[in-house]
């Protein structure tokens, strides 16, 4: 009586096969199935597919540690294929390897959770670090900002408050009073975008959607651009639909982000002879564009902009801290739209708002 | 006679998402917990390209993963007929495990296809679109953000593999 093929698998956890040139079960020895005689061991043995010339090779010898096959985890296999030197018959022998696996496994998890803990470690770290840069910068650039105005305030209340000989004119107090409050409205813009810069960070800064004309903001801040001492010179123009364009919007955060695109755009083309801002409505979408023919700025310049407090070398000598276009950003963000800017150096700068397509049409207004 | 299976094999430093990526391609699941793979594990998946297209069967090799390919990977890669190489497109460096795992594929297989997976996309990536190009140029092939955890981009970078290896008649 032979030995019964269930043993050498139970007592040792070893099989093995003999295969013909067609990789056809020949022989078992370990296991009585499956594979079964005259089977293509590759159908239980997927391991063995791509492997066909390394097979036929007369001095074969493949060893594999450790495979598992199927999506739960079948007991691991330890593989090896040999020809026998003797009667040139090619062997597949296989193990239940599944303590070692386990031993391995539980070494190479914690290994693996480690390094990715480390490395996870080293992100956060890294990104603290990167904010309290980010942070110092902020208060430095704050206290910066302030400090201007506040310097023409004191000042200025300084010289309106002489007495005697050194007492200003009659003629010379409104200039020092102008001065005054326009450094005041510059604190309390520097103040709102602050503000505003903060609630956005800390997700407090919240929109109230509510159906408006889109046009009709538009056509609003190109009639107060018109009025503005700054913007005098500049010829402001806009491309606007005939009708209404209705959509869900915070009209009040809308005004600001065009006014500050506005205020980014003249601050663009100051100086310049021929110096024009055009705004734009494209109805389907909607998109709203507002275009300068500034100096433009480099890809670079670009990325410095769109950080809060960028200066770029382009707007280095204009007004402004450097917020509106971070804060345009998040506002369009809170809408669900994108901002995508087009500029380049001497070919002026094109920002193009496009609002997220409304799921339900808004009823028009006004 | 019955149609030919090919064998594919998925290389990357290990916590990359590789056995994720097999996993959510051919049984379409997903589990948060890392599990490392040791050795290989084996996929048997038939997959149709296209409606119209006669299913194609594959062997997924899921192999464990390193920074640096060992001489046991290269010995698990013969025979391969085309690899994913996949990289955890959240890291600062997810490509320097990527170039070492198409090197070694392309010294053992020279011309077998390659295709890139950044995987983890859903997680928001860092911007390495230089890398990525020069990778593609590099090796001729083509690269994906994919996400396990959504299934974005999966099936299909794993479809543009297979089909290198049809149009190569490999």
């Amino acid at each position: 009586m032979g030995l019964d093929p269930s043993l050498l698998l139970d007592t040792f956890g070893v099989m093995a096969f003999r295969l013909d040139d067609d990789l056809r079960v020949r022989e078992a020895q370990g296991t009585q199935g499956p594979p079964f005689m005259g089977e293509d061991i590759r159908e239980t043995m997927p391991v063995l597919y791509g492997l066909e010339d390394a097979l036929a090779a007369p001095d074969v010898d493949l060893a594999m540690p450790f495979i598992q096959t199927g999506r739960d985890n079948d007991e691991p296999m330890a593989l090896r294929v040999r020809r026998d030197p003797a009667t040139g018959d090619l062997w597949v022998l296989c193990r239940d390897v599944s303590e070692e696996s386990a031993i391995h496994r539980e070494l190479v998890q914690k290994h693996n959770s480690l390094s990715l803990a480390q490395a996870a470690l080293v992100k956060a770290r890294d990104a603290a670090q990167e904010a309290d840069r980010t942070k110092t910068a902020f208060l430095a650039n704050v206290s910066h900002e302030l400090r201007t105005p506040l310097h023409v305030i004191i000042g200025g209340a300084a010289i309106l408050s002489r007495t005697g000989a050194k007492r200003l004119t009659p003629d010379e107090v409104p200039g020092y009073a102008d001065d005054i409050h326009e450094s005041g409205v510059l604190l309390l813009q520097l103040v709102d975008d602050l503000i505003d810069l903060s609630r956005s960070e800390t997700g407090d800064l919240t929109i109230y959607e509510e159906p408006c004309d889109l046009r009709a903001i538009v056509s609003g801040i190109v009639s107060l651009s018109r009025e503005l001492p700054e913007a005098r010179g500049t010829r402001i123009a806009a491309t606007l639909p005939d009708g209404p364009v209705p959509m869900l919007a915070d009209a009040r955060r809308i005004k600001q982000v065009l006014l500050n695109l506005l205020s980014n755009a003249v601050k663009a083309v100051a100086g310049r002879t021929d110096a024009a801002i055009l705004f734009e409505i494209d109805p389907d979408g909607p998109v709203l564009t507002v275009s300068d023919n500034g100096p433009g700025m480099t890809a670079a310049e670009l990325e410095i902009a769109r950080k809060p407090f960028g200066q770029p070398r382009a707007a280095v000598r204009a007004k402004g801290a450097g917020l509106g276009l971070a804060i345009v950003h998040r506002l369009v963000d809170l809408h669900g739209g994108r901002v995508e800017i087009e500029t380049a150096p001497n070919e002026g700068l094109t920002a193009r708002i496009v609002f997220a397509a409304p799921s339900r049409p808004p009823v028009p207004t006004g | 006679m019955s149609a030919k299976t090919y064998k594919i094999v998925v290389l990357g430093d290990f916590g990359v998402g590789k056995t994720s990526l097999i996993r959510r391609y051919v049984l379409d699941e997903f589990s948060e917990v890392y599990r490392a793979t040791i050795g290989v594990h084996l996929y048997k998946h038939t997959d149709a390209l296209a409606a119209t297209a006669l299913p194609v069967n594959l062997v997924v090799w899921d192999i464990e993963g390193a920074p640096l390919p060992s001489e046991q990977t290269r010995r698990y890669i013969v025979g391969a007929s085309g690899a994913l190489i996949v990289g955890d497109a959240t890291r600062a460096d997810p490509f320097s495990a990527m170039w070492e795992a198409a090197d070694m594929f392309e010294d053992v297989l020279p011309g077998r296809p390659l295709c890139l997976a950044l995987n983890k996309s859903d997680l928001g990536t860092e911007a390495h679109p230089e890398t990525v190009n020069r990778m593609t140029r590099r090796y001729d092939c083509p690269a994906f953000g994919t996400s396990a955890l959504t299934g974005d981009g999966v099936t299909p970078a794993f479809r543009a593999l297979a089909r290198s290896i049809l149009s190569l008649g490999l």
